[in-house]
């Protein structure tokens, strides 16, 4: 298999310049041949009626003589022998000269002798009475024929045995007043012929030769066949000569496969011809050999014009072979190579620009690519790190009210994408309050689940100063419409429960209504919304009071559930949420969460989840009550007596309650200097300032939460007094009680809202007794 | 639990006031009242020794109260000293460093051995003015 392209180019170019070659020349060679042949067939026409003349010319001497003898002799017998002897040594073609009688003619006697002169090998004339011979000549066939040879013929070829030669003999009947009375009979040997033949100059490898009519070589210039018979394959084609034509076609004996042309020409006087054999390799030889050269001179030119156009090609298309190369590299991705030098405008090197440049662009887009590839792995990457930080934001899927199991909540978040902007939160808040929200920031994607982290964090950071979740919403909303030029906003629902009581305070920040039931069949909380949280720093947010009864559950939930998608485009909607939350209630599960979440996402298969889900379900079972119930609640006006009253009655319910003596004490200190505060810096209007004391004990802890709806006042704002040693030094002796109340709660928090101060406060009842403390 | 104030031997060189139960917001007045009538007979560098061994409670109210008797004995370069404080009131007096500890006394005796002190440095002060 040849595979390279220069040489598939230079064999088809040798093949085909072959082709025509061997068949213009094929073709030459016919119409040259045949004209050549003619040619042939004239000039061997004309050679052979040329020796013929030439050999008839000299026959007829030989004749001319004989018959002149035989004219002499008739009248003068008696002169025979010197006549013939005059004649043989006249011309020297003769060999033998007779002329015999019939014996017992007048003439034969006035003769007395029948003369033959004979020419020896040496040329010595011999004379012989042929009368005297043994045999008796007028027997001889010879003499037969000759007596009826009147105009002279030619007798057919004997052997000499005298002589020891072949011989031919003209006869010529002698005539005396119209009576034949002898033969006058000229020889001539067959060696003279011969010598005549071969005058004729024939060309060589032409075959020349004579022959009688019984087909005996007469001549020929083979000398060994001189005297047998021709082969009948020759005289066929010698007797098939026709008129019109001088030549015909044979197959020679000896050479089978070759052919070759005979041409004859009778020789006049004689019943002999002269044939001449020209095969063909005689006639085409020469244009054989010049048709060789020819093609010797072609094959060399041709096998030449093969290098060079192989040469050629290969140089011109080197380059293409590099190309092919540097294309199977880039294939195996290598793309830092050098490419051959192309100075040339040409196919090739356009072919080689543009390969350049396509590598150089390859080699630029995978950099590209790769680029992309990395930046794309490092954001999924990133992307999993957010996923898994925004869901260490939210607390667990599932709570259980550890202490008494008054309540129980689900939870879920199912983004839509790798993050999302849906969050929802739960914690304890001081006070026996623990808050639940639940939001979705308008958006999908990162932008939202930064939101949602930024809300979460703050919700939980304000919750412990919040005393309200409108409140907490307000705060909230302050807090997200700073900086907020791209308009994010979050919609949330919030709710404080009471964990003593199962009141529950909700405020909604233009998310969707919560569905209640127990007992109930579920219905919606049409509860009255403010706007969403980021929007209007100035917004306020109404509340919602519900009392839950055990067995009340409390459910929240994003757009992400109403607004799922099925395949007919059919919105998830409230109705079906109340449908399932029917069918929950009666099939008996224990996690609303799961099941209305398993249901969406059933509905929404076909088309995918589109946002985000979050889900969230506050069970209230009221368990006990006990424990962690409000000891003290009660509202008083902000005078010093009942504040007093108010000290006496929280003592008492302390005592009651067993909380230690100095605990108590110090809770009394504390309470008074903070209503002292209330009554004292409370504003102008007695009447309207009102107190609000609630006490909690928790785990042996005293939980107090003190309200009221004077003026601003914190006392995490003063500054420690300067405690010099000695109170005499103060001027004022203001701050004493702050700082007291500072360093005897635990834990103390101030809030503010529309309805007034916040405070409250932990004591913490662990460590030793007071009594033990000693001095 | 209201609060009372027992005066006992009022003399202008010593007085020692007993303060039983609580001295808050609601009953500073009226130991403010009976407070100033003893000063008023209190004389230059006289000492007023307040037994608190009874006092349950004291707030911020009290405090201020026992800071103006500080202060006015202070004026009359005489000195307030606090006996016995119990539990409650020696925190409260602890957290706002209400008074100098040298001036606080467990029990009588450590009071008197006090006072003798000072009177022994008073006489021979008077001695090397001879």
């Amino acid at each position: 298999m040849v595979r390279s392209l220069a040489s598939r180019l230079a064999l088809w170019v040798l093949s085909g310049a072959t082709l025509v070659f061997v068949a213009s020349g094929f073709l030459l060679f016919r119409m040259v041949g045949g004209q050549i042949l003619e040619q042939a067939h004239r000039e061997s026409g004309a050679l052979a009626i040329e020796g013929s003349s030439l050999i008839q010319e000299r026959l007829d001497k030989i004749t001319d003589t004989a018959r002149v003898l035989a004219t002499i002799v008739g009248p003068r017998p008696f002169d025979a022998e010197p006549l013939i002897h005059d004649a043989m040594a006249g011309d020297a073609d003769l060999a033998g000269l007779a002329v015999a009688f019939i014996p017992g003619t007048p003439l034969a006697q006035a003769a007395g002798q029948s003369p033959f002169v004979s020419r020896t090998g040496e040329g010595v004339l011999v004379t012989r009475d042929l009368l005297k011979d043994p045999a008796p000549y007028w027997n001889a066939p010879w003499f037969q024929k000759g007596l009826t040879c009147h105009q002279g013929c030619w007798q057919p070829p004997f052997l000499s045995r005298s002589r020891h030669e072949r011989l031919v003999s003209y006869s010529s009947s002698l005539s005396v007043d119209g009576n034949v009375v002898g033969v006058v009979n000229a020889d001539v040997t067959l060696d003279w012929l011969q010598g005549v033949l071969l005058a004729m100059k024939v060309p060589a490898g032409i075959h020349a030769f004579v022959v009688d009519r019984e087909g005996t070589y007469l001549a020929n210039d083979t000398v060994g066949l001189v005297g047998g018979k021709a082969p009948s394959s020759l005289l066929d084609a010698l007797n098939a000569t026709g008129a019109a034509e001088k030549w015909s076609q044979m197959t020679p004996l000896n050479q089978p496969d070759s052919n070759a042309w005979v041409y004859d020409e009778p020789i006049r006087g004689t019943d002999w011809k002269l044939g001449l054999v020209v095969p063909d390799e005689q006639i085409y030889a020469g244009v054989r050999r010049a048709f060789l050269y020819v093609f010797a001179l072609g094959a060399v030119t041709l096998l030449l014009l093969a290098l060079l156009t192989m040469l050629t090609i290969r140089q011109l298309i080197a380059p293409l072979g590099v190309l092919a190369e540097r294309a199977e590299s880039v294939a195996r991705g290598a793309l830092d190579f050098a490419l051959p030098p192309s100075r040339k405008r040409d196919e090739i090197g356009r072919l080689t620009g543009a390969f350049d440049k396509m590598r150089q662009e390859l080699a630029a887009h995978l950099v590209e690519l790769t680029r992309i590839a990395r930046e794309q792995q490092r954001l999924a990457s990133e992307l999993d790190i957010a996923q898994q930080i925004q869901t260490a934001l939210l607390p667990g899927p599932h709570y259980l009210d550890a202490r008494c199991q008054n309540f129980e909540l689900f939870a879920a978040l199912r983004p839509a994408r790798t993050v999302g902007g849906d969050l929802y939160s739960y914690f304890m808040l001081p006070g026996q309050r623990f808050c639940v929200l639940i939001g979705d920031v308008a958006d999908k994607g990162i932008p939202a689940a930064l939101f949602m982290a930024r809300t979460i964090t703050l919700a939980k950071a304000m919750a412990s100063r919040a005393q309200s979740p409108q409140h907490l919403l307000q705060l909230l909303n302050q807090e997200l419409c700073r900086n907020n030029d791209n308009c994010m906003f979050v919609t949330l629902l919030c709710g404080f429960l009471d964990t003593a009581s199962g009141s529950v305070t909700i405020a909604s920040a233009g998310h969707d209504p919560p569905v209640i039931w127990g007992e109930d069949a579920p219905r919606l909380l049409q509860l009255t919304s403010g706007p969403a949280l980021g929007l209007d720093d100035e917004a306020s947010y109404p509340v919602f009071r519900l009392r839950m009864k055990p067995g009340d559950t409390l459910l929240m939930y994003t757009d992400g559930v109403t607004e799922a998608v099925n395949d007919v485009l059919g919105l998830y909607g409230s109705e079906r949420i109340l449908a399932k939350i029917e069918e929950f209630r009666r099939s008996g599960d224990a996690d609303p969460v799961k099941f209305l979440g398993d249901d969406v996402e059933a509905y929404s298969a076909l088309l995918g989840q589109a946002d985000d889900i979050a889900l969230l379900a506050l069970r209230w079972n009221h368990v006990g009550l006990e424990k962690g119930a409000s000891m003290l609640d009660i509202v008083f006006p902000a005078v010093v007596d009942r504040v007093f009253e108010a000290l006496e009655r929280s003592d008492e319910t302390l005592a009651q309650a067993h909380v230690r003596d100095d605990v108590r004490t110090d809770v009394r200190l504390v309470l008074e200097e903070l209503m002292i505060n209330m009554v004292q810096h409370g504003g102008g209007h007695e009447s309207d300032g009102m107190i609000g004391l609630r006490l909690t004990v928790v785990q042996g802890d005293v939980l107090a939460e003190l309200n009221h709806n004077g003026a601003p006042f914190d006392p995490l704002q003063f500054a420690s007094p300067n405690l010099t040693g000695d109170i005499a030094d103060k001027e004022r002796e203001g701050g004493l009680g702050i700082h007291l109340v500072r360093a005897m709660a635990s834990e103390l928090s101030y809030t503010r809202d529309e309805y007034g101060n916040h405070l409250q406060l932990r004591f913490a009842c662990s460590g030793m007794q007071g009594d033990d403390h000693g001095l | 639990m209201g609060f009372d104030l027992r005066i006992e031997s009022l003399r202008p060189e010593k007085s020692t006031l007993h303060l039983q139960g609580r001295l808050d917001a609601l009953t500073f007045v009226e130991f403010d009242k009976k407070a100033e009538s003893v000063l008023a007979q209190m004389a230059q560098r006289g000492t007023v020794v307040l037994d608190l061994s009874a006092l349950d409670y004291i707030s911020s109210a009290g405090l201020r109260s026992i800071a103006k008797i500080r202060k006015v004995m202070r004026a009359r370069e005489g000195q307030t000293l606090i006996l016995n404080p119990q539990v409650q009131v020696r925190k409260v007096f602890d957290i706002v460093k209400a008074t100098p500890l040298k001036e606080i006394f467990a029990n009588e005796q450590e009071l008197d051995d006090y006072l003798a002190r000072i009177q022994q440095r008073a006489l021979s002060e008077d001695d090397d003015g001879n």
